[in-house]
């Protein structure tokens, strides 16, 4: 019974390289993805096209920081602002550490954050550490949700 | 007796004779008779004694009695009286009047009314048409001629000469007053038989304080007889307040004893004075004098004192006229100045294109631009020394809210610098910023002058309270020395203007930077968003392609040629050093962008973590690591770190080829810096190119032969001018480089 890991992430090609560097992780979550802040909120709040999904908190949120809509800073603050949703391990992609937003992301109580290295081989490894430690041996909040693993096809 | 001898003693003896109360005698020349009546019913409250030699009746049986009851002819003269204003101080002629007693004698009235009282003071009668028939002619002249003078030397002489024709003295001289109230004859009119002493000073002692301003309040004084025998007034105080009468403007009034003994010690017997009063300050006198006794009428006293008036006017208006067109000159050079410093952009670079001027400005003969960081000199000055000497001299005492400082005689006024005095004799300063001890200073030299006095500027003081008149008249001759021009008023007000205009300049400087902060700040504001949207942006495709690259390696491998997998591999090799490139030059702007965060920091212990750091980079490598003793600063470790691990990660590189490789690193104390260095065996580079070494994107070398972006050492320049240090580098090609950062000690 894993939770699932939330990944939100616009860009189709970071996308798909994160997918794949989780999956070379080997983490045996289910990967969630939603293209922007406003689906996020939507799917953590259980509402719009979200509103019938099984009860329950991911176990991690892997949010990047620029999001069409509604932006990961944006998300972060209404997650830490709900009582429910306000232990949730959430986790920044950032495209540089240069970036003025990642003071404030600390500020709103970000718990790491992954700049997104040019080398793929690095970002594979963080990634992968990351996971391990939120998803494996992070004790879940309470009311956390463990899912399935889904069987591979 | 020496120079400041006898200044004491003559102060003393001034002092002695400027408590003589002179407006208060209590008794009139014997040329006349006073009658002092209660204003209102003209009853007589006091009479001069000699009124028994003029009228047969002694002063004491007037007293009480109405004036109407003692006039034979002339009671018009009550109306005249009546119509006298309370103040009316200046005597006019009343009329003529005939008395009860000696009803023979006619005689004219001079009234005015002073101290609570009215003053009429007679005369014998002249015949009234005649004299004005005879004066009025010499009195048009002179206010005809007036126009056509052309200095005020040749309006003096021409007074002179017109008041010796009305008056008949045997010698008119006209004077004027220094600021330390010597007079100096300009104009003489003299009859044979009467030394002349024309161009001769007088000293200031001649005439006591109290005496310059009855000058100035009664314009006119006439002595007749030096040997006159004064004539007591009758009570001799003032009925109505119990003080001595105040005779100020009374023409009979008696003069002081010592008066009399110095006019007796001329030669001269009877004499004559006329005030030339200039915007109500005594500007100087004509003064007559004739060796025998000699009247003078009251027409031919007002026809003098007429011609006085015009004299007045007529120098008052050369002066209003000079001192504007002065004044003009300062404007036209200030705003000369002004404009200079203007087009330059900067106070001293624009004095300094316009040197005569700024030291004409002031009629000096050198100034002098100071300011903490410069000092510049024109004309004639101290030395470089002496003026910054002068410029902490001024800075030690306050210039007052005035901000201006001047002296005529330096070797007086600043006794704390002797040199000074070596090279000029004045100073005017003016302090040009609030904030800053910056100063416009001008200098005058010396200007020894002889003068001429008429006499030993000296009275004989015997003691007690009787004060002896100079009996010597005899020409003495004084050098005056270490002294300048005195700096004028309408100067020390043009260089206070300037500097009001200079303070002006400055702020509007102050302004402009603070704009230019402002649009900085905007400018810097943007730059930060632009590298904002680089480092996301352009980093965001480079790692895909590099993702993509190895994807495609890891699945496709197997259908590649070696060809196809060379490319990829390049492919991914570039698109990484791309990235690299983004980020250096991010962190490389970053730099230029964040506060200093200063802090103590020990460089030692900086190298050893930078070695640690650095290891993978030369592992496997002999390198040979000389690290002498390291000071530690005050600078912002972040910053330090990133600047000593370029300079290492330079030195490891660039030796890589050498075994052992020697990197030295040291660092010496000099003057206000500290100095450190990394030295390296390594390649080297060409001094031609040293120049190049520290920009942006500047390499020595080919790519092939040592990897790099071309940032490692802009940043290092970067860094250390952020701690305004500097850099610089040595090498000799093939043989090693050494790379130089010199930080400011910091408190």
């Amino acid at each position: 019974m894993l939770k699932p890991i939330l990944l939100v992430e616009d860009n189709p090609r970071d996308l798909e390289l994160t997918l794949v560097a989780l999956e070379r992780s080997q983490l045996a979550n289910e990967v969630i993805v939603l293209r922007d802040g406003a689906e996020a909120l939507d799917y953590l709040f259980r509402r719009g096209a979200h509103a019938q999904r099984v009860e329950g908190h991911p176990a991690v949120l892997l949010l990047d920081l620029k999001l069409p809509k509604v932006d990961g800073l944006e998300v972060l603050k209404a997650v830490r602002e709900t009582a429910q949703l306000s232990s949730l391990p959430v986790v920044m992609l950032t495209s540089s550490k240069e970036e003025p937003d990642l003071q404030r992301a600390y500020q709103l109580g970000v718990n790491a954050y992954v700049v997104k290295p040019v080398n793929f081989k690095a970002f594979v490894s963080a990634i992968s550490d990351l996971g391990v430690f939120w998803a494996v041996l992070n004790e879940p909040p309470p009311g956390s949700l463990r899912l399935q693993r889904p069987a591979k096809p | 007796m020496t120079s400041s001898e006898s200044v004491a003693v003559l102060a003393a003896a001034i002092e002695q004779c400027a408590k003589e109360p002179i407006h208060t005698p209590g008794s009139i020349q014997p040329q006349g008779f006073m009658l002092v009546l209660q204003p209102g019913t003209f009853t007589v409250l006091q009479a001069s004694d000699n009124l028994s030699h003029w009228l047969g009746v002694g002063a004491q049986q007037v007293l009480g009695q109405a004036l109407g009851s003692l006039l034979a002819e002339g009671g018009s003269l009550l109306s005249q009286l009546a119509a006298l204003a309370d103040g009316d101080k200046h005597p006019v002629h009343a009329g003529d009047v005939r008395f009860s007693y000696a009803a023979q004698r006619t005689f004219a009235v001079m009234a005015h009314s002073h101290d609570g009282v009215v003053f009429a003071e007679f005369e014998p009668a002249s015949d009234v048409a005649g004299a004005y028939g005879h004066l009025y002619p010499f009195v048009r002249t002179f206010v005809g001629q007036t126009q056509e003078m052309g200095d005020l030397t040749e309006l003096c002489q021409l007074a002179v000469q017109e008041i010796k024709r009305i008056t008949g003295f045997g010698r008119v001289k006209a004077y004027r007053f220094d600021t330390d109230g010597n007079g100096w004859v300009l104009a003489e009119q003299a009859d044979p038989g009467y030394p002349s002493f024309l161009g001769l000073w007088f000293p200031a002692a001649d005439i006591p304080a109290q005496a310059r301003e009855l000058y100035v309040a009664n314009r006119i004084r006439v002595i007749e007889d030096a040997n006159y025998r004064p004539s007591a007034l009758v009570p001799p105080l003032n009925p109505l307040t119990g003080r001595p009468l105040d005779m100020s403007h009374a023409a009979l009034r008696s003069v002081s004893p010592v008066h009399l003994q110095y006019m007796r010690n001329m030669g001269t017997l009877a004499s004559m004075s006329l005030s030339i009063v200039v915007r109500g300050r005594l500007w100087g006198l004509v003064s007559c004098h004739n060796q025998a006794p000699r009247a003078v009428g009251f027409q031919a006293r007002m026809a003098c004192e007429l011609l006085g008036s015009v004299l007045s006017l007529q120098i008052e208006a050369r002066e209003t006229d000079a001192n504007t067109q002065r004044l003009l000159g300062l404007r036209q050079s200030i705003v000369r100045m002004l404009s200079a410093m203007a087009d330059r952009d900067s106070v001293p670079e624009g004095l300094k294109a316009l040197p005569d001027t700024l030291i004409g400005f002031a009629g000096a003969q050198g100034a002098a631009v100071y300011s903490e960081s410069s000092c510049e000199l024109f004309g004639t000055t101290p030395g470089t020394d002496q003026v910054e000497a002068l410029a902490l001299w001024l800075s030690s005492r306050s210039l007052g809210t005035q901000q201006v400082f001047h002296s005529d005689n330096v070797g007086r006024d600043i006794p704390e610098l002797p040199r000074l005095a070596e090279s000029i004799a004045g100073v005017l300063a003016v302090a040009i910023s609030e904030l800053h001890n910056h100063y416009l200073v001008w200098f005058r030299v010396e200007q020894r002058r002889t003068v001429t006095w008429a006499g030993r500027p000296e009275k004989e003081w015997a003691g007690g309270t009787v004060l002896n008149p100079r009996s010597s008249f005899e020409q003495w001759q004084e050098t005056v020395s270490g002294h300048c021009r005195a700096w004028e008023p309408m100067i020390i007000e043009g260089a206070l203007e300037l500097r009001m205009a200079v303070l002006g300049i400055v702020l509007r400087k102050a302004e402009e930077v603070a704009q230019l902060a402002r649009d900085l700040k905007k400018s810097n504001k943007e730059l930060e968003a632009f590298s904002y949207s680089v480092s996301h942006d352009l980093r965001a495709p480079l790692r895909h392609i590099v993702g993509y690259a190895e994807l495609l390696n890891d699945f496709e491998r197997s259908n590649l040629s070696e060809r196809g997998l060379r490319f990829l591999e390049h492919i991914g090799e570039s698109a990484r050093f791309a990235g690299t490139l983004v980020d250096n030059l991010l962190s490389f702007s970053q730099m230029g962008r964040s506060a200093l965060r200063l802090s103590d920091v020990d460089l030692g212990a900086l190298v050893d973590a930078t070695r640690r750091e650095l290891a993978p980079d030369y592992a496997g490598r002999e390198v040979a690591w000389q690290i002498e003793p390291l000071p530690r600063v005050i600078a912002d470790a972040a910053f330090i770190h990133l600047a000593l691990r370029n300079l290492l990660a330079n030195a490891i590189k660039y030796t890589r080829d050498r075994a052992p490789a020697v990197i030295r690193i040291g660092a010496q104390q000099q003057g206000a810096e500290v100095i450190v260095y990394v030295k390296d065996n390594g390649v080297g580079f060409d001094m031609a190119y040293a120049g190049k070494l520290f920009g942006v994107f500047q390499r020595l070398h080919r790519m092939e032969e040592f990897e790099g972006t071309g940032i490692g050492l802009a940043s290092v320049r970067r860094i250390i001018e952020r701690h305004e240090g500097r850099v610089w580098a040595e090498g000799v090609l093939g043989e090693g480089a050494t790379f130089y950062f010199a930080l400011p000690k910091r408190d």
